[in-house]
């Protein structure tokens, strides 16, 4: 993720520079522009949103923490580890806690590398991003991650079964993400937006306008929901031989 | 947190089952099972693989839960006290799974600190007792030796209640007797151990009595002493020369014979000396003793064959 960051903050220059990107761009039909979220190409924020934050980073992220949440519970199932794991006196709920404490750590320390470097290398490469606008940014798509790695989390915690857990997850955090996307396309679609996380946690352009704190505190709620569900479905349930 | 315990309780009971069924779906399980066992004894749970021997140590630990009927440790209720009692229960599990990519210093290193903390000291003298190497990561050890971390694990507490799942599994001779003598230690510090395994000998070695499990249902519990006082040694030899049968068959605990080729076959009960001594007359070309196998055992005195 580092990489591909350093590389699109390198490409920028050459972008920003080149008026006939400007002109490239307006001559994408507005479909093209709207479903891959590429206005204001040539301006700071514009350009990250394009090529980082609409897309990749986001991607990244959710992968890394899907593929934790699934592991963290249904993995050591799996492996059997958990049997060891339980037998010291800890209960189910503190291991579910703990586990995702552990997801929500990773989570926040990729987010910390990715707001780190876009912030401190952006500026070298005429880069200018506000603090607080990147930092809205960057716990959105932390936020998104978070609540694809803790469905898979729950989805493992009630079923023990990893590699479903890994499907349920990416197929709903893809389909939040193309109900968003499309929404932009398919106005009648547009009603049903709400029901997107990814509109929650990275809709209104954070990147520009800053902090949505309703729409970031809908996104953590259903976290907490999950994470709540994670605890009880995991206590109540015979652990597999 | 503490839990209140039941004052109906007998204290010198560390281990009882109340008409405990678990029903699997798919079949299996264990049916109906009833059973105390006292604080200081060494319990061995004897049944072949798929039994119900792992499925009911796995309902003590919390890890599945009964379909009904009612587990005490200590007194606690195998459900509702489940950390208290895990706080006191040390356990190796039947099919070990070790944390590959760490050491057995960090394995044992992490499960102590979830115990709250323990005495590296007591950890190293179960180390320096079954010899291992704590530095090497888990994937690159053999068989043998992830056991042995298995093990340490379990015991490094020098816990009430040891739970072992096969202990000796995987293990050569060597530390198996390891295996043997921390068990009886434990018991001689008056601490209570279960075992379960498929062999009766390994049981016979420890444990002071032996529950019989087959097809999820206990058949008996019998002492040890019962128990081998049931196992007749199977004697086959085979003679270079003529032999006079009869002076064999009519040796006090030959229980049957069977004749083939030069071969003769006995089941002898008891004290092995008559015939030992009568063998020593003649001329052998081979002579087998053991004793029989656990299937043996239970088609013999259960009237049952292992399916």
């Amino acid at each position: 993720m580092a990489f591909f960051s350093l590389v699109m903050l390198a490409m920028f220059p050459t972008i920003h520079a080149n008026a006939s990107f400007a002109k490239l761009i307006e001559a994408y039909p507005e479909a093209l522009r709207k479903l891959f979220d590429i206005s204001n190409y040539t301006t700071g924020p514009g350009y990250l949103r394009t090529e980082v934050f609409s897309f990749m980073a986001p991607l990244l992220i959710t992968i890394y923490a899907i593929l934790q949440g699934s592991d963290l519970l249904a993995g050591e199932e799996e492996r059997r580890t958990i049997d060891l794991l339980l037998a010291n006196p800890v209960s189910r709920r503190r291991v579910v806690m703990e586990k995702w404490l552990a997801l929500a750590t990773g989570v926040g320390a990729l987010s910390v590398v990715l707001e780190l470097l876009l912030g401190l290398i952006g500026p070298l490469f005429r880069l200018h991003l506000g603090w607080r606008q990147l930092s809205a940014e960057v716990l959105g798509t932390a936020l998104f991650g978070l609540f694809g790695g803790t469905l898979a989390l729950a989805w493992g915690a009630w079923t023990g079964a990893r590699g479903a857990a890994r499907g349920v997850a990416a197929a709903v955090t893809v389909a939040m993400y193309l109900l968003s996307a499309l929404a932009q396309l398919v106005s009648a679609l547009g009603s049903f937006e709400w029901a997107s996380l990814w509109y929650h946690a990275l809709g209104g352009d954070p990147l520009t306008t800053g902090f949505h704190y309703w729409h970031l505190g809908v996104v953590a709620m259903v976290i907490g929901v999950l994470l709540l569900a994670a605890t009880l479905l995991f206590d109540r349930r015979d652990l597999t031989t | 947190m503490e839990t209140a315990t039941d004052t109906t309780v007998d204290q010198s009971v560390a281990i009882s089952l109340d008409h405990v069924t678990k029903i699997y779906r798919g079949g299996g399980g264990v049916y109906e099972l009833s059973l105390d066992i006292a604080v200081g004894e060494v319990f061995g749970f004897l049944g072949p693989n798929g039994a119900g021997k792992t499925t009911t140590i796995r309902l003590i630990l919390d890890l599945i839960r009964p379909s009904s009927g009612r587990i005490r440790v200590f007194g606690l209720d195998s459900r509702t006290d489940s950390v208290a009692i895990r706080r006191r229960v040390g356990y190796l599990p039947g099919e070990l799974a070790l944390y590959e990519r760490l050491s057995a210093r960090q394995i044992l290193t992490h499960f102590a600190h979830l115990r709250g903390g323990l005495d590296w000291k007591k950890v190293e003298h179960y180390v320096e007792a079954f010899d291992l190497d704590v530095d090497r990561p888990v994937r690159s050890l053999s068989r043998g030796n992830r056991q042995k971390v298995g093990l340490v694990a379990a015991m490094m507490g020098d816990p009430e209640f040891l739970l072992l799942d096969e202990p000796t599994s995987g293990l050569d001779p060597l530390v198996q007797r390891t295996v043997q003598s921390e068990v009886r230690r434990a018991a001689r510090e008056g601490r209570t151990v279960l075992l379960s395994s498929h062999v009766l000998s390994e049981v016979g070695e420890v444990a002071d009595r032996v529950g019989l499990i087959r097809e999820g249902r206990l058949i008996d519990i019998e002492s040890v002493a019962q128990l081998q006082g049931h196992a007749a040694h199977l004697v086959e030899v085979r003679f270079r020369g003529p032999t006079d049968v009869q002076t064999f068959i009519s040796l006090p605990g030959v229980l049957s014979h069977r004749v083939d080729d030069r071969s003769l076959h006995l089941e002898v009960a008891g004290d092995l000396n008559p015939i030992v001594a009568l063998l020593a007359r003649y001329d052998l070309e081979d002579l087998s003793i053991r004793e029989p196998t656990l299937e043996e055992l239970f088609m013999r005195f259960y009237g049952v064959s292992d399916g």
